[in-house]
Order: structure tokens, then sequence, then C-alpha cells
């Protein structure tokens, strides 16, 4: 913000340099790892498990500025600020993932969302951007109430602030499952809700998707949904591991209507965005299923696998596809696909991307997506629990379900009719954003062909439980 | 030729297609000639390769699973890159690489619109990987995979290259294209299948120590390590992933609107391979690791492959559409494959195994002239064709040929496999319910008249008669040389296989025996 107004372009390289050097102490700590690291009266750690996904929010950032760069100086935005606010969301998204106490994840969670709320109405003249950007800052007012509330109900049992602290507590005081602590539970859950749009407190999301600018909108959907989980996960485990029995119910139900509510709402949308919306709607289903069967079996470890997993190759395939829907919204100058008939044939090497990404979303193998989709089952049917397989089945379906408005895009720009006011345009497709076309889809490719990088995760999420 | 023992040579063949998928997407648009020499190219060495195979297999010991390796793939749960061959999948895996260089043939010159072959071709190279894949694979996961790999490029092939006739769906509001109608129900279907599959993969690695791996998978069914109600919705399932893609009544649905729409090739490579990977299936994972269930599920099975042998046949003989009627004679014949599977005795899988090759080269061929008679004419309809013989003597000949083998001419390949699916079942595994199976056995004969009866009406209405005056004064052309090179090898496959039925029985019969006893003793 500092610089004169005609260096406006180094305000892109810089942040873009300073995200990739933030990678570096990560590496290092990486390589340097023996074993957890605690700071400020443990409210602060560093494990294998933050390292990361820190790296995977700086990531994230580092591909949304790269989305950003030829959109922001399309029109005359604001850049100092776009950036600045960004990177504070993702220094939210770092703080999350290293938090251990009620106030350090309160600040993260917050810090991470807050700079959204102006991010998302910054398309300053468009009534849909003013609409999105006012139902989801009233809504995130609400989701941090209800977070508080939650928080405070602890605090006023405990009286401590770090989580482990907490948890000793109500396991000595034998509050572990009392109803306070469940309805604690239930109100973070519903707070929490609202960041990773689950249902019922979804209804935000398609609206300020919709409306937000398109890089904005690839970061909500991931980085934004992915804090909020990493912050429930933490928060879950951490705390309410107790009455995991009852918040696991809870999840699971919602995990169903998610995934089955985001589905079938996605198989009407003729906006990319909002079809992006809702199938964001259902993933966030398939991302909480295992999370809400640890609750009920207890083998958490499992559980935060399948989820982070999930979460990891979402995060790039579902940048993909917003990539893929800008090139071809822009292109096609229409927000509705039905209206985008065979432009694959102007860029077939786009219109392979779209194609890569969408079915990864569907989960059809060797792309990245079947992985995900698998270890989700996996887990949900290793519970050996009859609702998990219930879960498992639900799943299915929903699978089979999402194909089909998963595979209608890929209908259109390969198999329609080009449109005659799209035969002479010239496909526009900038430098940046083939570098995260190709970072997103390598990563989508070695995820679902060589899965064992996935691994580590393993040991990673046994580490996270183990402290 | 270390390189074939140790699993080198059995990968190249399954990701060797997929390289060179790659390259020639590399390869400019505007370089068509060098395009599809080096597509051409591809696949046969692809088929060398498989064809190399052949020599290194040890016939003696064809029950066991050769030439293959074991490598670590997915350590957190276990998976591992496990390949091999024995047999059962050897024929398959043979004939998979060879229809493919026959389709490719077949599409140097005879590109359905919109042209494009660097896309067409590609997607057949893919395609073959994911068939080759499917034959080799010996661990769940690596199978599912590449069960999978195969429904990208055939969806896409059915969408960009099929049939554009617009025609009314009952559920579509508008009037929707046969290619996208169809390409859909395809990929939906199957995958409906597959994802259950998938969910029964699962639950016999959490009962079964933890294991993927096929055979490890066997040991432990055949010394009783899954019963139950699990068991059962397990068989469930792998049942349904399997039958859809058979596909067995009343599953076929798809079928027919798949084959009518694809292009010619799409549908050769349907009938001849993809429809093999669900018996397939039932063969290699689901008879041998659930033997009791499918025991108990044996004759619904050969109840539903009776409904389809007389189904098929009578759907048939309701068609005006040259393509559907083969199509739906898929049906009917898939019908023998499964219901010598369901007599569980090796009369009956044997003839299942030579059904399968013997289908896919007859109905193979079949699709190739249908699809070719299509593009000369114009029309699939049988009532507006006529006088073929006459308008086009090589074509009408090769289809009076491929019609007398898929009826089941006895010396033509076609015959193997009904009479002897009908044996089997006569006589099933002991302890069946022999009743159940006699009267699918009387079904099924009655299929076999009926099959005749439609072929040879078919043959009536399209090759005899006197051609009508609405191609009096078109320039139709006959088969032309490339069309012969593709379609030659499938006859002269015909009547060997006809003729020698030790080819695929010399290796598939003690690989079939040998599952058999293992599954259910003695």
């Amino acid at each position: 913000m500092i610089l004169p107004r005609k260096s406006k372009y180094y305000v892109a390289a810089f942040a873009l340099l300073g995200t990739l050097f933030s990678l570096a102490p990560l590496v290092i700590q990486w390589a340097n790892y023996t074993s957890p690291i605690y700071a400020f009266e443990n409210s602060f750690v560093v494990d294998k498990f933050s390292i990361i996904l820190k790296g995977l929010f700086i990531l994230i950032t580092y591909l949304t500025f790269l989305l950003s760069i030829n959109f922001i100086e399309s029109d005359k935005y604001y850049q100092g600020e776009y950036y600045y606010l960004l990177l504070s969301s993702l220094l939210g998204a770092l703080i999350v993932s290293s938090s251990r106490d009620l106030l350090t994840i309160f600040i993260g969670i917050e810090l991470a969302s807050t700079p959204m709320f102006l991010l998302s109405g910054w398309k300053k003249g468009d009534r849909k951007s003013n609409e999105g950007a006012i139902k989801f800052f009233l809504l995130g007012v609400l989701s941090a109430s209800l977070i508080l509330y939650g928080f405070s109900l602890l605090y006023g049992l405990s009286g401590e602030l770090v989580f482990s602290n907490i948890a000793s507590y109500l396991l000595s005081a034998s509050l572990a499952s009392s109803p306070v602590v469940l309805l604690s539970a239930i109100l973070v859950i519903s707070g929490i809700g609202f960041k990773i749009s689950i249902v019922p407190f979804h209804s935000w999301a398609p609206d300020t998707y919709e409306g937000a600018p398109l890089p904005i909108t690839a970061y909500l959907s991931v980085s934004s949904k992915a804090t909020g989980f990493v912050a429930l996960i933490i928060l879950l485990t951490k705390v309410f591991a107790g009455s995991g029995s009852s918040w696991g119910i809870i999840l699971v139900i919602i995990s169903g209507l998610t995934m089955t509510l985001g589905n079938l709402v996605a198989l009407q949308q003729n906006n990319p965005i909002r079809l992006l919306a809702y199938s964001s709607i259902s993933q966030a289903g398939f991302i909480l299923a295992p999370i809400a069967i640890s609750g009920i079996t207890g083998d958490y470890q499992d559980g935060i696998f399948a989820s982070v997993t999930y979460l990891i190759i979402y995060a790039f395939m579902n940048l993909g596809a917003f990539l893929c829907v800008h090139l071809f919204s822009n292109y096609a100058g229409s927000s509705d696909f039905y209206e985008w008939g065979g432009v694959a044939r102007k860029s077939p090497l786009a219109g392979v991307l779209t194609t890569i990404f969408f079915f990864s979303l569907a989960g059809i193998p060797p792309l990245g997506g079947w992985f995900a989709k698998f270890v989700v089952f996996r887990s949900l049917l290793g519970s050996a629990n009859s609702i998990g397989v219930a879960l498992g089945v639900v799943g299915a379906i929903n699978a089979v379900i999402a194909l089909v408005y998963y595979a209608r895009i890929s209908k259109v720009i390969w198999m329609d009719e080009l449109k005659s006011v799209n035969e002479d345009k010239i496909f526009q497709f900038e430098n940046p954003l083939k570098v995260v076309g190709v970072f997103t889809v390598l990563i989508t490719f070695v995820s679902g062909i060589f899965p064992g990088i996935f691994s580590y995760l393993g040991e990673v999420s046994s580490i996270f439980f183990g402290n | 030729m270390e390189l074939f023992t140790n699993g080198i040579g059995l990968s190249a063949v399954v990701f060797f297609p997929l390289i060179s998928a790659f390259v020639i997407t590399l390869i400019p648009k505007a370089q068509e000639q060098l395009i599809k020499r080096f597509a051409l190219a591809s696949s046969l060495i692809t088929f060398v390769l498989s064809a190399i195979l052949l020599f290194q297999f040890d016939f003696s010991s064809a029950e066991k699973l050769q030439l293959g390796n074991k490598i670590s793939w997915i350590k957190s749960i276990n998976a591992n890159y496990e390949i091999g061959i024995d047999g059962i999948s050897l024929p398959l895996l043979v004939l998979s690489t060879f229809i493919t260089v026959l389709a490719i043939i077949y599409s140097l010159e005879h590109l359905p619109e919109p042209k494009s072959p660097k896309g067409f071709l590609a997607l057949i190279l893919v395609l073959e990987t994911g068939m080759n894949g499917t034959f080799v694979a010996l661990d769940l996961i690596l199978f599912f995979v590449f069960f999978e790999i195969v429904l990208l490029p055939m969806y896409f092939m059915i969408g960009i290259w099929g049939d554009k006739t617009v025609r009314t769906v009952s559920g579509f509001k508008n009037q929707i294209e046969t290619r996208l109608y169809a390409s859909i129900k395809f990929f939906v279907f199957t995958l409906f299948g597959s994802a259950f599959m998938l969910l029964g993969f699962l639950g016999l690695y959490y009962r079964g120590n933890k294991t993927f791996s096929i055979p490890e998978l066997i040991e432990l069914g055949t010394s009783g390590a899954f019963t139950g109600t699990f068991a059962t919705l397990v068989f469930a399932v792998l049942f349904l992933g399997f039958a859809v893609k058979v596909p067995m009544w009343p599953l076929h649905t798809w079928l027919p609107d798949a084959h009518t729409a694809a292009p010619t090739v799409g549908s050769v490579l349907l009938a001849a391979i993809l429809l093999k990977l669900g018996s397939y299936g039932f063969v290699r994972i689901a008879i041998p690791i659930l033997p009791e269930q499918a025991k108990a599920w044996a004759p619904a099975i050969a109840i539903l492959s009776a409904i389809g042998i007389i189904y098929g046949s009578l759907a048939c003989l309701a068609q005006t559409d040259l393509k559907r009627l083969i199509a739906f004679s898929s049906v009917g014949h898939m019908g023998f494959v499964m219901l010598g599977i369901a007599s569980l005795t090796p009369i009956g899988i044997n003839a299942a195994m030579i059904g399968m090759v013997a289908h896919g080269v007859i109905t193979g061929l079949l699709f190739f002239l249908s699809g070719s008679m299509a593009h000369t004419y114009h029309t699939r309809d049988m009532g507006r064709l006529g006088g073929n013989m006459k308008l086009l003597p090589k074509t009408g000949a090769l289809l009076g040929f491929t019609a007398m083998a898929s009826l089941g001419l006895p010396g033509l390949a076609g015959f193997w496999g009904e009479f002897m699916a009908l044996l089997g079942a006569y006589n099933p595994l002991d302890g069946l319910n022999t009743t159940v199976f006699r009267t699918s056995m009387v079904a099924g004969a009655i299929g076999t008249v009926l099959t005749a009866g439609y072929l040879l009406w078919m043959l009536q209405r399209v090759n005899l008669g006197e051609p009508s005056d609405e191609w009096s004064d078109k320039d139709l052309h006959d088969a032309d040389i490339y069309e012969l090179s593709a379609w030659i090898p499938l006859v002269i496959l015909t009547v060997l296989i006809g003729v020698f039925p030790k080819l695929i029985f010399g290796a598939t019969n003690d690989a079939v025996i040998a599952m058999l006893s293992k599954a259910f003793g003695g």
C-alpha cells in the first residue's frame, strides 16, 4: 500500500515472492523435525500436521494470487489492499493450524474470514457482489458469535483456555459428556458450519460465490473451507473428544444431508459458479463424513487421515475447476454454461483441463478425486459400524448423482455445437493462469496415480493425536 | 527374455498404449498422417508384446499366475501393483490387443464425423490401457482403477463421434441427440455398479486381513473367511458392479443405446472387450473369493441369464435398426456366457471363456460390417436396405458368414460357447437345483432357435431381395482395403476357433478346473 500508484505491478510480484519465500521456513522445519514444539504455554504448536496444512494454505494463496493478477488488472480494482487482505486471511489460516487454545483459534478463524467479507464485495458496482457480501457478512458475524458462545461455556466450566487443560479438566470433573459440553460442541459446530458451508448453514455460499470476484470465490471454496475444517478437527478431537458419540451422530446426519442436498441442487444449475458452489457443499459432506464416524468409533486417526487427504486433493482440483470456469466464461462472455457449446475446440488445452478437473471432482480414476473418495469410503466401512456403512451407501449413491452434473460441463464444451458468436473470438490463456493449470493438473494426476504420497499423513495424524 | 518373466513385459502391454496416447496429444493436429501411423505402430507393438507373452507363457501350468510382479503401490492402505496372467486372462488380453489393432486399421480411413483423428486415436489407446490393465490386475484397487479408466474414453467416443440423430426420450422435456443421451446413460449405469463394487472391495479388505490382493483373498475365501450376511451383501454389490457391465437383464438397458449411438469402432470395442470386463470379474473375483455365495446365487444368475437370452432374441425380432439388432443380440450372447458361468462346472466356465472370445470376434465383426453399411447407405433401417448382396457383394458375403457364425453354426467359433453352456447347465455343480438349471437350459435352447430366426430374417431383409430404387443412382462403395484388412483377420479367427477350439481351451481349461476345485473342492 505504501508503493506509489504507478508501481502497482510490483505489488503482485512482491506478494507472490513473499508467499513463496514463506514456504522456506516450513521446508526447513520439516527437514529438522524431531518432535512437536510448543510455544506460549502450550497454546501454539508446530507439529508435522500443522506444517503440512500451512504448506497447503500457502500454496492455495499463491495459486489464488496467480489467478488474480490478470483479473485485478482488467478493471479498476484496488490492488494493494486486495493482496494485503488475502495475505491477512492466509495469516489467519496459518494461526488456526497451529493453535491449541480458545483465544488463538478464535483469532485465527476470524482473521481468516474477516478479510473475505471485504473481498467478496470487491466488485463495487455489481449488485450481486454487494448482496453476496452482505449476506456473507451477516452470517459471518452470527457464526462468530455462536463460536464465541460455545467457547464461553467451556471457559465458564473449566476456567481454562488451553485445549489440553480444558480436556483434562473435563475428564477429571467427569463432565466430558455432559449436556453443557455437548451444547458447546453444537454451538461450535454450527458456527464453523457456516465457514465450511454444511447444511443447514450453507445458504450464503451460492450467492456469495456468484457475486465475489472469481479468484476470491476459488479461495473461499478452498482455503476458507479448509481453515474451517482444520479448526473443526482440532476442536472436536482436542476438546470435545469425550462427547464424540453424541456429536458424531449429529455430524453423520449433517454429512449425509450435505452431500445429498448439495448434489440435488447442483443438478439444476446452469451457472457454473453456482454449480461449483453446490458441488463444494456436497464435497464438504464427504470431507465431514470421516470425522463424524470417528466421533462415534473413537478412531480419530483414521478419520483425520481421510478428511485431510480429501481436503488436500479437493483443494487443488477445485482450484483447477475454477480456473477453467474463469477461462471459458471470459471467453464466451456468458455465465450460463449451456452457452459454451463446443468452446473446447477453440482451446483443446483448456478443454482437456476442464475435463480432468471436473471428472476428478466426480471421483473417476486415475484422477486424484478417486483416492479422496476412496479414503472416505475406507474410513466409513472400516468403522465396521452400521451407521458408517449406511453413510457409505449414501456417499456411493451421491457419487453417481454428482457425475451427472460434473459430466455435463464436459459434454457442453466438447459435444455441443460451437455457437456462431464464439467463432471468431481469440481464446485468452494468460501465462500466470497456465502455471495454475499445470500445477493443479500435476497434483491431480500424481495424487491419483501415486496416492502413496499421502502415506505420511497417516503417520502425521497419529502424531497429531498422540499429543 | 528375462524382461518378460519379471512383469516388465506385462506392464508394457498395459502402459505402452497410454504413453503412446500421451505422445499423440503432443503431435500437432495438422500432421494427420503421422498421428495415424504412430497410433497404428503403437497398437501393433502392443499386440506383438502380447504375442511374445503368449510364447513366454507356460501352458503346462496355465492355472498358475505367471509373468507378473508385485510392487508396493499405496502403502498406507496396503494396495499393491500386483499383476499376472493365467489361462483365464491370457486369451482375453490377447483378444484385447488384437481387436485394438483392427480398430485402428479401420479408423485410418473411416473416421466418423467430426474427423479429428488425434483425439479419436488417443482415446482408443487410453481405452486399451484400461482394458489390458483390467485383465492383468491382481489387486482389487488396481482392478477398480483400470475398470474405471475405460469409462472416460468410451464416454467421449460415444458423445463426440456418436450418432447425431435427434430423438425423444421419455423423461426429457426436449428432444435430445442419441449420442448425448447414450453416452451419459452408459457412464451413469456403469458408475452406479462400480461405486457399490468398491464398497464391496472395502468390505473384503476389512474382513480379509486388510489385503486387496486377489490371490490372497482367494485363499482366505476358500478357507471360509467370508460368511453370513456380510458375504451375501458383498456378493450382491460385486454382482451389481459386474452385471451392469456384462450386461445382464434387467440391467442391460444402457447397452442398446450405447451401441446404437457409438461410432463403429466404439461399438466394436464395446462389444468385443468392454462387456467381457464384467463376465471376467465374475470368474476372476466374485466366484473364487466368495464360492459359497456364488453357489447360493447361481440359480438366480441362471434364471436372469435365461431371461436375458429369450428377451434379447425377442427384442431382436422387433428391431428395424440393424445396429440395434446386433446390440440386442449381445444381450442374448452374453446371457449364454453368464449361464455357463452360473453352472459353476468346468464345462460351463470353459464355455463362458470361449463364448467371450467368440462373441468378441463375431460381434466385433458384425458391428464393423453394420457400421460400414450404415456409413455407405446413410441409414440403418432394415426396411430400406435390401439386396445388399447385389449392391455390396463383399460386405454382403461377410455379413452372411458372420451371421452364420453368430447363430452358432457348428464349425465356427460361436458354436462352442452356446453348445457347451447348455451342456453345463444341464448338469450343474453338485448341490445346485437341477430343475432351475434344466429349465434355464431349455430356455437357452429355445433362445438358440430364436437367434437363428432373427439372424436369418435379418439376412433376408438386408442381404437378399432386390435393391430398392433409391440406391440405383447412388455411387455405393464396397469394402476397401482398410476395411478388408480389419475384417479378414476376424473371419480367419472365427474359422480357426471353430475348428480348433483347443486354441482357447488349451489355455483356459487347466485354470478353470484349478479355480473350481479350489473353490468347491473335488
